[in-house]
């Protein structure tokens, strides 16, 4: 059931980063190559690492709970689908641990 | 079922393609991220075909999740389902199109 919510919630995140991503990348074409790199220099700021950092975290949280779903799709899991839970958790859990500590120098 | 089937078929599509694209932008290039080194890395056709692999299934796979999450709570008459679909497509269809053209140099070079 909270994995159900949360799947959704990070899913709706992710098409609005999307979409922000497709408009914000596609600059380099639009207004040309100083302006893409000052938005990268802008994206260095505290606040948007920060953004960053749970943007991350809500595509780890999506893309692998989302392998389970697959999988149990394919048969695989069914029963011990709590562990297999579980088990990508700690899989996006490090994922996000090492993110922080290459973000951290960015933010603090 | 088709629609259900595509889902799972872009899921992987994405799990792959954004791996190699996140990899790709912020493991090989860190903390120089620029215009000139994305440019160069577009120069590569593999890394054309994962942008352009990413961004159809990228746009598949959240607008299809968009009509899942709304289906559950609204659109359930026919019609209005059919006003939503068509929607979708179009904007689907040209965030598409949108993004091939701001591609376009190196797709074509």
């Amino acid at each position: 059931m909270w994995a159900w919510i949360l799947f959704r919630i990070s899913g709706l995140i992710l098409v609005a980063y999307l979409f922000v991503h497709i408009v914000i990348i596609s600059q380099g074409e639009l207004s040309g190559a100083d302006t893409l790199d000052r938005l990268f220099e802008m994206f260095d700021s505290p606040l948007l690492v920060f953004l960053d950092f749970m943007l991350v975290a809500a595509v780890l949280y999506h893309g692998l709970n989302g392998v389970r779903v697959v999988l149990m799709d394919l048969g695989i899991g069914i029963r011990q689908h709590k562990a297999v839970f579980w088990s990508v958790m700690v899989v996006a859990a490090g994922l996000l641990a090492w993110f922080a500590v290459v973000a951290a120098p960015f933010v603090f | 079922m088709w629609a259900w089937l595509l889902q799972r078929i872009s899921a992987v599509v994405l799990l792959v393609g954004l791996m190699v694209h996140l990899i790709a932008t912020h493991i090989f290039n860190i903390g120089q991220l620029s215009y000139t080194n994305i440019a160069e890395r577009l120069q590569s056709a593999f890394f054309i075909i994962v942008d352009v692999l990413l961004l159809a299934a990228a746009i598949y796979h959240a607008l299809n999740g968009v009509r899942m999450v709304l289906l559950d709570y609204w659109f359930s008459q026919r019609s209005t389902r059919r006003v939503l679909d068509t929607v979708l497509v179009v904007f689907g269809v040209a965030a598409f199109g949108y993004g091939l053209w701001a591609l376009w140099p190196w797709i074509t070079s």
